[in-house]
């Protein structure tokens, strides 16, 4: 080893007995970007919870009482499989509710409106063992898309530092959401054979998307956000 | 959706055979595979037996297919009552909980029934476990059910663990020890919620339990589980005291399934 390498190595071994215990270092890491601002007040918050909250309830609700009316048997048993899915999403929302000063978690597990009611109505309502394409379109081609688009516009807008524990439940549960979504999807693909079965998964997505229109998404209208721009008239 | 879907009902394609209970004890077809399982000819399940391989696959089918009437009734507990009113949220989550747990049963077991040589459809189903998950009580519901039924699946379940242990064959006692595992959670489930809800009811902790006593009593004909050497299924004690059986009803089941037994050979 030549004079040189010996010194650096003499100094790097110095510093590493001696570290600078005073040194100030920033409270937030160069590569941490996170902001304080965000889209929702605590308030706000604990409404859309309350909304998903509700959602992911009559969902479950829906894919346990389903199994017993499907006969394909793969999908009976992932119906079993994606409805514990979303109870564990309602029940980590329940948990979130408390947290955002809602003691009765009740209170704001309602619905955002009539139109989401007469949705899940809508949904529900195909029980024939022959209507298996409807159950699945219902869900994986029109509830589960909007969830997912509203889960995301809540965790890109939400505060990444007051409400973190927000976002890192809707990660979670964003993964669920696409992965059951991929697996709705591929199962509705592999059910319909033929140009009529075509129409009529199209027909009954059309009809329940009309419905999703009038309720503005599962939390309402703004369950996205809005993204036209404000232009002030000029008199 | 209608609230409690009639088991007749339920959804199943061509492979699955139905067959009423009644038809069920009365095929004289039965007792060939079966022989072992009847009063005149109690014998427990083991690899040595003449038919032991085709009791125990036969056994595999019958708890396939009992895993599907298990998933579709623990789904219906779900829809079939409204939050509040009639049952807790929580109630539901276990609910939920138990649908994807019996449906990796519903795999394992079509699963462990290929290994074993059985085709679906192989054997006929009957709907008697559905049936049981009809009940518009969810305290009876789950008390039937949970109790009585799964734990009637702790048995089976130790039962086949053993037998694969006997046979030498490490997949099948692996597996059931997984689901043995999943049944201890759900009667567990049952003897909770059972406590809860009927807390300040007695009447209804009566009817429940006496529910649970008709529904034990359909399985423990002519003896077929029950705590004697010769019994084709082992009634399990240690398993059954995890998932908060007290030894008080254990010893009934066991009084049960011997009076069973009496009767039909009487």
């Amino acid at each position: 080893m030549n004079f040189e390498l010996q010194q650096h190595a003499a100094w790097i071994a110095e510093r590493a007995s001696m570290t600078d215990t005073k040194r100030p270092r920033e409270p937030f890491a160069p590569w941490d970007r996170r902001s304080l601002p965000g889209l929702f007040d605590v308030d706000e918050t604990a409404k859309r919870i309350g909304h998903y909250k509700w959602v992911e309830i009559k969902l479950f609700e829906a894919l346990g009482g389903w199994v017993a009316t499907v006969p394909e048997l793969d999908i009976k048993l992932r119906l079993g499989t994606h409805c514990y899915h979303h109870a564990w999403h309602a029940e980590l929302f329940d948990k979130r509710l408390p947290e955002l000063r809602e003691m009765q978690t009740e209170r704001l597990t309602i619905p955002p409106n009539d139109h989401m009611v007469e949705f899940f109505e809508a949904m529900t309502e195909p029980e024939a063992a022959h209507l298996t394409i409807e159950k699945l379109v219902g869900v994986y081609r029109v509830l589960i898309p909007h969830k997912i688009a509203a889960y995301t516009y809540h965790r890109n807008g939400t505060s990444e530092i007051t409400d973190m524990p927000t976002i890192r439940i809707l990660d979670f549960i964003l993964q669920d959401e696409f992965s059951d979504w991929r697996e709705g999807e591929m199962l509705i693909q592999s059910m319909i054979e033929s140009p009529e079965e075509l129409e009529r998964a199209m027909s009954h997505q059309t009809k329940l998307e009309k419905i999703m229109l009038a309720a503005g998404g599962i939390v309402g209208p703004g369950s996205i956000g809005d993204p036209y721009a404000e232009v002030v008239e000029e008199n | 959706m209608r609230k409690i879907f009639p088991a007749e009902e339920l959804a199943r394609d061509s492979r699955f055979i139905r067959q009423t209970n009644e038809q069920r004890m009365g095929d004289p077809r039965g007792a060939r595979i079966a022989g072992g399982n009847t009063s005149g000819n109690l014998a427990k399940l083991t690899p040595d037996l003449p038919n032991g391989p085709d009791r125990a696959r036969a056994l595999m089918h019958g708890i396939f297919v009992g895993e599907i009437q298990a998933l579709e009734g623990a789904g219906r507990t779900c829809w079939d009552f409204e939050l509040g009113d009639e049952v807790p949220l929580a109630l539901k989550l276990d609910m939920a909980r138990q649908c994807w747990d019996e449906a990796r049963h519903c795999e394992i077991s079509v699963s462990l029934a290929e290994h074993m040589g059985t085709e679906l459809g192989e054997y006929a189903e009957n709907a008697l476990l559905y049936e049981a998950a009809c009940n518009p009580d969810p305290v009876l519901r789950l008390t039937g059910v949970n109790r009585a039924l799964e734990g009637l699946a702790i048995d089976v379940f130790n039962t086949m663990k053993e037998f694969g242990n006997m046979a030498g064959d490490p997949v099948l006692e692996f597996c059931e020890d997984w689901m043995l595992a999943d049944e201890v959670t759900h009667v567990k489930m049952g003897s909770d919620w059972l406590r809860r809800l009927t807390e300040n009811d007695k009447d209804r902790l009566d009817k429940a339990l006496e529910f649970q006593k008709v529904v034990d009593r359909l399985f423990s004909f002519n003896g077929f589980r029950g705590e004697d050497d010769d019994s084709p299924i082992q009634l399990t004690r240690r398993f059954r005291e995890l998932a908060g059986f007290s030894d008080e009803e254990i010893d009934e089941i066991a009084d049960m399934s011997r009076d069973a037994r009496f009767e039909a050979t009487a």
